[in-house]
């Protein structure tokens, strides 16, 4: 029997694990606040005249940083999850790690110049 | 009552490909596959090959695939089973020695890697060692396992990638890393928290439906992820 004392010291796939978790579980309260607000809360007209000025405050850039990061996160994890169930040739599996890698940072480039060039 | 079978045949040092014979018998009332299978073996056709040893579900010899589901032979009674053709084949992810006889060896391997057994590093008690109802109940359910291997031939994971320990052998470690008698938890801890182990369970559930003891082996293997994550803290 063991307690719960800090035993486990290298990762071998808990913290993926853990992290899948809680990144999904961000994305799920983020998708919803979206939802309220896109659709129920004020005109429910979506122009640049009134997304802009939310965007553009500093409190929804983190937030939407956040999401960025976890929803990254969470999609490129999930991909690597599946293909380590399949993929057992070491070769094949740098390669798609780095390319998984590769995306992962396009796309974050791409999403973090939007975020931050944002302007009301 | 006539029932037909169909059963899987494959003898790798005669027949090029595995093949499937119709066997049609007269049944009795209350007869499971098991006995199905024993009056085709003793009465029709000498050749075909199965395990099977205590015939009342304890020794785990005879698990194999009926009508697409991993059970015992010996549990499943043939009138549960519809009025089709009952379609037997072997366990499936594992080598096939002849006909539902398949090689166990990769599940026995996974499971020696658990330490299945006992670990103690105290001086050994004199008298037998009591547990309380609560401690027991931690691990009552587990300890039913009777390593058929219906479970781990269930998995999808298990059959993509063979490497993976398999739900049998996670039961096991489950057994005796919550057994309050034992003092292997943190080794076998260290084994199972590896990306063959632990984490190549994605809760299918098909171990769970699987096993012909009823145990919910997703729920297990759910609770040594939490603590091995909790021992990440
Ligand atoms: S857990 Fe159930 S299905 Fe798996 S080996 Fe044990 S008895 Fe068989």
């Amino acid at each position: 029997m063991i307690g719960s004392k800090s035993l486990v010291k290298r990762n071998k796939g808990a913290m993926a694990w853990f992290l899948q978790r809680l990144t999904a579980i961000y994305l799920f309260v983020f998708l919803i606040a979206h939802f309220v607000i896109m659709h129920f809360v004020g005109s429910g007209e979506v122009t640049y005249g009134t997304v802009a000025p939310r965007l553009s405050s500093p409190l929804w850039k983190a937030g939407d940083l956040l999401f960025l990061i976890f929803a990254l996160y969470h999609g490129i994890n999930g991909l690597w999850q599946v293909l380590e169930d399949y993929i057992r040739s070491r070769g094949l599996r740098l390669f798609l790690y780095s390319l998984l890698l590769t995306l992962a940072v396009i796309l974050f480039t791409v999403g973090a110049v939007t975020i931050f060039s944002v302007k009301a | 009552m006539k029932r037909k079978f169909k059963i899987f045949r494959y003898d790798p040092e005669k027949d090029r490909k595995p093949y499937y014979k119709e066997y049609e018998i007269e049944i009795e009332d209350g007869w499971t596959v098991l006995d199905a299978l024993n009056y085709i073996h003793w009465y029709v056709d000498g050749t075909l090959a199965y395990r099977r040893a205590c015939r009342s579900e304890i020794c785990g010899s005879c698990a194999m695939r009926i009508n697409g589901k991993n059970r015992l032979a010996c549990k499943t009674q043939i009138k549960t089973l519809g009025k089709g053709t009952i379609k037997i084949e072997p366990l499936p992810g594992l080598p096939i020695i002849k006909d539902m006889v398949v090689d166990m060896d990769p599940f026995f391997r996974n499971l020696e890697k658990v330490k299945p057994y006992f670990i103690k590093y105290s001086p050994l008690p004199e008298e037998e060692q009591l547990q309380t109802p609560e401690e027991r109940d931690l691990i009552n359910e587990a300890a039913m396992c009777i390593l058929c291997g219906a479970c781990t031939t269930s998995c999808p994971s298990f059959w993509a990638n063979p490497d993976y320990l398999g739900p049998a052998a996670l039961l096991k470690a489950y057994r005796f890393i919550f057994d309050s008698r034992d003092e292997g938890g943190k080794e076998r801890l260290e084994i199972i928290n590896d990306r063959n182990g632990l984490w190549r369970c994605h809760a299918i559930f098909n171990c769970t439906e699987a096993c012909p003891k009823d145990i919910n082996i997703t729920y297990y293997i759910k609770k040594l992820q939490n603590l091995a994550v909790n021992n990440q803290f």
